[in-house]
């Protein structure tokens, strides 16, 4: 176990020595300041609710950690090909697969790292410039829920479409082995989903609460337990049901991909 | 060659769609052996090296190195196996010793001491803590070298490892090879299409055609021997034709830029310049070419044609 970690080390390094990565680390903590800061400035600071801006600002972090998380999932994998590293990594005493779990759960680190820091900034630069101590808005809305009990699971329930998205982009990359395709579907992914859930939530025909597009968005639950699609009333765990389901296929493709193929770049 | 090989390929076989790209390829490789791979571009050099080393699956046959099988056994099998296939591709955006430290990671056996003695031994302590970006060809093939051989592997493979070194280089690589493989008894495998070089370099040469070996040979220490079993003579006669017609049956002839080439021993020689003079063909010159590996390298495989 210790020896597998030195692969998980070896796969962070590869992430943490570039530049790119530190570009990235920056809008994260960045756009929130800059957001909170311009409210600021054109606002009365005494009507702006904490929670509020922590909302809206963690709704646009999540659209760029998912986007960051599936380049670097994308290159973990089709980057070696193109680089040509591929070769010389493969040629350890050590199985495909652990080597394609290493650089899945160092993904995943990274994801969870820049989720920590994107929940850490919008908290503290907004009670910094807001307060705390006016009442402001009420998130929880009729689940009863506080304010600070809906950003946990706002920031549970994205988590969780992040992980579906990036093991995503990790099988394109591994399929394809082509990073600029697996970008780009992944990405497509992320922003078709509301679309096609629109085209789909029309449909009467059940097979429609199958499609992965409706589960993507689970924060919908939050406020209300049958979803916010009125033609299908789903439950919260039949979208984790539905979302566990794809999340074993695409990753029993990675696997056997990456496991079976040739190595010819 | 009383010894377990090293490495032992039996009926190796690939065949990519329709293609057999590989062809029943079958050779062992003793410690302490420097062995050759020779083919011109296309012969499946480098596709064989890709699967002794568990890049590329085979369709029949086995890879055993020491005795586990690339097969069913890979870490225990690659354990033992240092390699650069093709170009020493690194990680650009890390330092040379920050490539070293990934490989040395995966491979417990390292310590911090063995990467700075690799370092040393491929030249590159002045660089070392450079990005990998800022190298030349040379200084990447160091650094592949470098990553190759850290764990002190039984088996070396090497594919075209002089492509970018300078002479210096070059040198520099063929004596430590020699070294690595007299002092430390490593098994090494290196393929090129540099004939020269394997001259220099291996005590056995494997020659590859179109993904068939067509024939192994040995090199060291008889260098007599390939030059005594293929001279060629050549006879500058008057009608070149005329004295081919004559010397029928007299194995094989050929007419070369008008001058008769013919395969012979010295008592060959005095017999067919005899019977040229009784047939009244004038004799103006006999020259032997002693014909280098690589003539008969160029001879076997065709020079023109890939693949
Ligand atoms: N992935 C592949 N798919 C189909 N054919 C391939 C593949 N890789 C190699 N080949 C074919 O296999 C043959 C052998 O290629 P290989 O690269 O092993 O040759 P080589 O001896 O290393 O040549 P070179 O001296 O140019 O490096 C070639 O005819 C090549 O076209
Ligand atoms: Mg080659």
């Amino acid at each position: 176990m210790g020896k597998f970690m030195k692969l998980v080390q070896n796969e962070n390094m590869k992430i943490y020595r570039r530049i790119r990565t530190w570009i990235m680390l920056g809008f994260i903590i960045g756009l929130p300041i800059l957001i909170s800061v311009g409210k600021l400035l054109t606002s009365d600071s005494n009507t702006t609710s904490s929670w509020g801006m922590m909302h809206i600002e963690s709704v646009f972090s999540f659209i760029l950690i998912i986007i960051f998380t599936v380049v670097i999932a994308s290159e973990t994998v089709a980057g070696e090909f193109t680089w040509g590293t591929i070769k010389l990594l493969l040629i350890r005493p050590w199985s495909r697969s652990a080597i394609l779990l290493s650089k899945y759960i160092s993904t995943m680190l990274f994801a969870l790292f820049l989720t920590v820091i994107a929940f850490a900034v919008t908290y503290l630069i907004n009670f910094a410039l807001f307060g705390s101590s006016q009442a402001g808005e009420i998130l929880g809305g009729f689940g009863g829920l506080s304010n600070g009990e809906f950003m946990l699971k706002f920031y549970l329930f994205q988590f969780i479409s992040l992980i579906i998205i990036v093991t995503f982009g990790f099988m394109m990359s591994s399929a394809f082995r082509s990073s600029g395709l697996a970008i780009g579907l992944s990405i497509s992914l992320l922003f078709a989903g509301s679309i096609v859930t629109g085209i789909l939530a029309s449909s009467d025909k059940k097979w429609v609460e199958y499609v992965l597009f409706m589960h993507l968005d689970l924060t919908t639950y939050i406020n209300n337990p049958k979803g916010s699609i009125s033609n299908h009333p789903m439950s919260l765990g039949f979208s984790l049901a539905v979302l566990a389901g794809y999340f074993i296929l695409f990753n029993a493709i990675s696997w056997t991909v990456f496991k079976k193929r040739d190595v010819a770049a | 060659m009383s010894q377990a090989p090293v490495v032992r390929l039996q009926n190796v076989t690939k065949v990519i769609g329709k293609r057999t790209i590989i062809d029943r390829v079958s050779f062992e490789v003793q410690p302490g052996e420097v062995f050759g791979f020779l083919g011109p571009n296309g012969s499946g050099k480098t596709t064989t090296i890709r699967m002794i080393v568990g890049l590329m699956g085979m369709t029949a046959g086995d890879i055993h190195v020491g005795n586990h099988s690339v097969r069913t056994e890979f870490p225990l099998a690659i354990e033992q196996v240092g390699a650069i296939v093709e170009n020493p591709e690194m990680y650009k955006f890390l330092t040379g010793y920050q490539n070293l430290l990934h490989y040395a990671r995966m491979n417990p056996s390292i310590t911090k001491e063995r990467i700075q003695e690799v370092v040393k031994l491929v030249g590159l302590e002045g660089r070392i803590h450079d990005k990998v970006k800022k190298y030349s060809l040379g200084m990447r093939q160091r650094l592949g070298v470098a990553q190759a051989v850290m764990h002190r592997p039984k088996l070396l493979v090497l594919d075209e490892p002089t492509n970018g070194l300078d002479p210096a280089g070059i040198r520099e690589l063929r004596d430590y090879l020699r070294r690595l493989a007299q002092d430390e008894g490593t098994a090494v495998l290196v393929s090129s299409h540099l004939l020269s070089e394997m001259e220099l370099m291996c005590d056995r040469v494997a020659i590859l055609q179109k993904g068939q070996i067509i024939d192994i040979r040995s090199i060291r220490g008889q260098e007599g021997d390939v030059a005594a079993t293929s001279e060629e003579v050549l006879f500058d006669v008057d009608h070149p034709d005329a004295a081919l017609g004559i010397l029928e049956g007299q194995g094989t002839g050929k007419i070369v830029d008008g001058t008769l080439s013919l395969s012979l021993d010295r008592a060959g020689i005095a017999a067919v310049n005899r019977r040229l003079v009784e047939a009244g063909i004038n004799v103006y010159g006999i020259r032997v070419k002693i014909k280098s590996l690589e003539d008969q390298f160029l001879e076997m495989t065709g020079s023109d044609k890939i693949g």
